[in-house]
């Protein structure tokens, strides 16, 4: 039981946070192909952009890695 | 690096100005500024000659008519623009002249000529249909041929239009019909001239297309127009094919001297438009601008050795709103120089501020390796980077994107020897050994990626912090190295907390925590505790060093285990082949993001000053 529910944990703490980043990266990314069939020469500034919210999922996923031991 | 610039004015004779602009185009080192005007001294900024602005009126109009004929040349030569001084534009431009027309009118007429096949081609489906039953019919007089282009999907048009017809003519008419696709029947009608307005008045009433032919065809009569057309469609390709042979060979024998003629009158016209940043006095001109720190003894011995004493070369002191528009000159070793490709996506750095290359030159190829960490991918990486290279050999930033790749590869290579990698862990099977297993050590894999993190982290701050203190703002330093202590030392609480080292040290921790925060309170405000959380933050997010990497292995690992358990041993090189392909393809897109955002975000993003004006000196094109 308690093992079931400590894998349920770490499987909430990187889903959720997978699930925030993708919802983030969804709104950058369009608003990127906006912006970059104006301005192209911003494309290096909008994958840094799009690369930002990774980091929630990464920190999901040590949550996850510690929660499991 | 971004080198130091000096501020220089040269003052000379007039008489020596134009051999003195000359020899600064040649140098290419001086990025002139506009001379400011003293509103009561002896400076002014004097209007440009009136023959020298004829002259230049002059060289425009060359450059447009060159600029024009190589619009005309097709396949640019491959052999290199001639050199060709000043003195010889007018009389190579004449010498260009004949050519000039013959380029020109040879073009005129290939888009002529090929509008003209255009057009004939659009009537090639109703030519082929037409002129079996016009020929039967040609050579008639005082008989009028009408050609027609009926839609087959409406009903019984034909049959109306043929009742009508001979109710008209009083059947003394032909008619033809020829199917020429799904949509279309083409039909000629023959009568006598007199019928021509009414049966043109029910052609108009059943709403049915006559054949319009092209302007130069009109006042032609169908026969001969559609004849005419035929030829032409027979001819026009030969000829077209004809004269893109003469220009190819006209482009191949004297593009490299008009192209360097080009450069020769864009030089020239740059030498009269640079008087516009100059100032006079009466005998004198003075030219400022900024060179790099050690050329400027390189500019003194030239002008030294052209006009002795004559013309002076001055160090200035820039004036302190100056400072911010010094321009940037980045210059590298070259093994450092493609990474300068990273720049690009930023505002020049500003000038006094640090160049991140060297150290992006460390760490990109580094983590790209430590995400990847596999011989085989890694020597496929390597071989699209050096593909790249060659291949695009003359485009400077695609080329030095492949440097970059190749770099990125070896070292993936280099850290696949220490995994024991090789398209996953198939040395491990064959019985090698590796130095470390990055899927048997997750745990000591992650704390390690987290002490990356601390060090290229910490090492931003660092830099930062000590060009502020080279730039004399001392309280903006305190506030980096205070919020650098203040990242440590959350860690290292973190650290005792979860036992990694001893948890006496957490109470004297605790304390310089509190302490360090309100120093950072009093220096930044409310946002200095909360860019910490950013940076706490982000060196938790190197994690994704490991998290990349040990997903990339588990899908070479998949790709090998599948290759395993196929019962046919091509299925399971296929499957295998597949899966380590889009493992490769992935391999090309994630580790350098990651590693890229680790550089922009986390590493420069703790130094770098954008806002920046670029290096431009006046040199030859």
């Amino acid at each position: 039981m308690e093992k079931g529910l400590i894998a349920i944990g770490a499987a909430l703490a990187v889903g959720l946070s997978a699930l925030g980043t993708g919802l983030a990266q969804s709104k950058i990314g369009s608003a990127a192909c906006g912006a970059l069939t104006e301005r192209p020469e911003l494309s290096g500034t909008m994958i840094i952009l799009l690369a930002i919210p990774e980091t929630m999922v990464l920190l999901g996923f040590v949550i996850a890695y510690l929660i499991l031991g | 690096m971004i080198k130091e610039m000096t501020k220089v004015q040269i003052v000379g004779p007039k008489t020596h100005r134009d051999r003195c602009i000359e020899i600064l185009h040649e140098l290419s080192i001086m990025q002139i500024e506009t001379v400011l005007e003293e509103k009561e001294g002896f400076l002014k900024k004097v209007p440009v000659e009136k023959e020298k602005l004829e002259e230049k009126k002059r060289l425009e109009k060359i450059r447009e008519a060159l600029t024009e004929l190589l619009s005309v040349l097709p396949t640019p030569s491959t052999a290199p623009p001639l050199r060709l001084k000043k003195q010889h534009i007018y009389e190579e431009f004449e010498r260009l002249a004949p050519l000039m027309e013959r380029a020109k009118a040879l073009y005129r007429e290939q888009e002529e000529l090929k509008e003209e096949l255009e057009m004939v081609s659009r009537y090639e489906h109703l030519l082929r249909g037409f002129v079996p039953l016009v020929t039967a019919l040609g050579g008639l007089k005082n008989i009028e041929i009408t050609g027609l282009v009926v839609d087959r999907t409406v009903p019984d048009v034909l049959k109306l239009l043929e009742e009508e017809l001979k109710r008209l003519t009083k059947g003394a008419y032909e008619f033809h019909s020829k199917v020429i696709d799904e949509d279309t029947i083409a039909v000629v009608i023959t009568y006598q001239k007199k019928y021509s307005p009414q049966i043109r008045h029910i052609i108009l009433g059943e709403g049915i297309d006559e054949i319009r032919l092209p302007q130069d065809y009109r006042e032609m009569p169908l026969f001969e127009a559609l004849k005419e057309m035929l030829k032409k469609k027979m001819v026009l390709p030969e000829r077209i094919e004809s004269i893109k042979r003469e220009l190819e060979t006209i482009s191949q024998t004297h593009r490299p001297l008009i192209e360097g003629l080009k450069r020769t009158v864009e030089d020239a016209i740059d030498e009269i438009e640079v008087l516009y940043y100059f100032a006079e006095s009466r005998f004198l001109f003075i030219i400022e601008g900024w060179v790099p720190a050690d050329r400027v003894d390189h500019l003194e011995r030239e002008l030294k050795g052209e006009f002795e004493e004559d013309v002076l070369v001055q160090v200035l002191e820039p004036a302190a709103e100056e400072l911010d528009r010094v321009p940037v000159y980045i210059e590298n070793p070259p093994y450092i120089r493609p990474f300068e490709i990273f720049l690009r996506a930023l505002p020049p750095p500003k000038y006094g501020s640090v160049d991140p290359t060297p150290y992006v030159a460390f760490f990109f190829p580094t983590f790209f390796g430590l995400i990847v960490g596999d011989v085989g991918y890694g020597l496929v990486v390597l071989g699209a980077g050096q593909f790249i290279k060659r291949r695009w050999k003359e485009r400077e930033f695609i080329k030095n994107a492949g440097v970059v790749l190749s770099l990125c590869g070896v070292s993936a290579i280099v850290f696949g020897i220490l995994f024991g990698e090789f398209f996953g862990t198939l040395p491990e099977k064959l019985g090698f050994h590796p130095l470390f297993e990055r899927m048997e050590g997750l745990k000591l894999f992650m704390l390690f990626t987290l002490g990356i993190g601390i060090v290229h982290t910490a090492l931003g701050f660092i830099i930062g912090g000590l060009n502020l203190i080279k730039r004399g703002r001392t309280e903006k330093a305190l506030e980096k190295f205070t919020s650098l202590i203040l990242t440590l030392v959350i860690i290292l609480m973190v650290a005792a907390a979860y036992n990694y080292i001893p948890e006496g040290l957490l109470t004297p921790l605790v304390v310089v925590f509190i302490a360090g925060v309100a120093l950072l309170l009093w220096l930044e405000g409310v946002v200095g505790p909360l860019e910490l959380v950013r940076s706490v933050g982000g060196i938790l997010s190197y994690v994704r060093i490991m998290a990349v990497g040990t997903s990339s292995v588990v899908m070479a690992v998949v790709a090998d285990r599948m290759a395993g358990m196929s019962a046919s041993i091509f299925t399971g090189i296929l499957v295998a082949s597949l899966i380590h392909l889009l493992n490769i393809f992935m391999t090309f897109i994630s580790p350098v993001i990651q590693s890229m955002r680790l550089q922009y975000v986390e590493f420069m993003g703790r130094f770098y000053e954008g806002g920046g004006r670029l290096y431009r000196p006046f040199s030859r094109r």
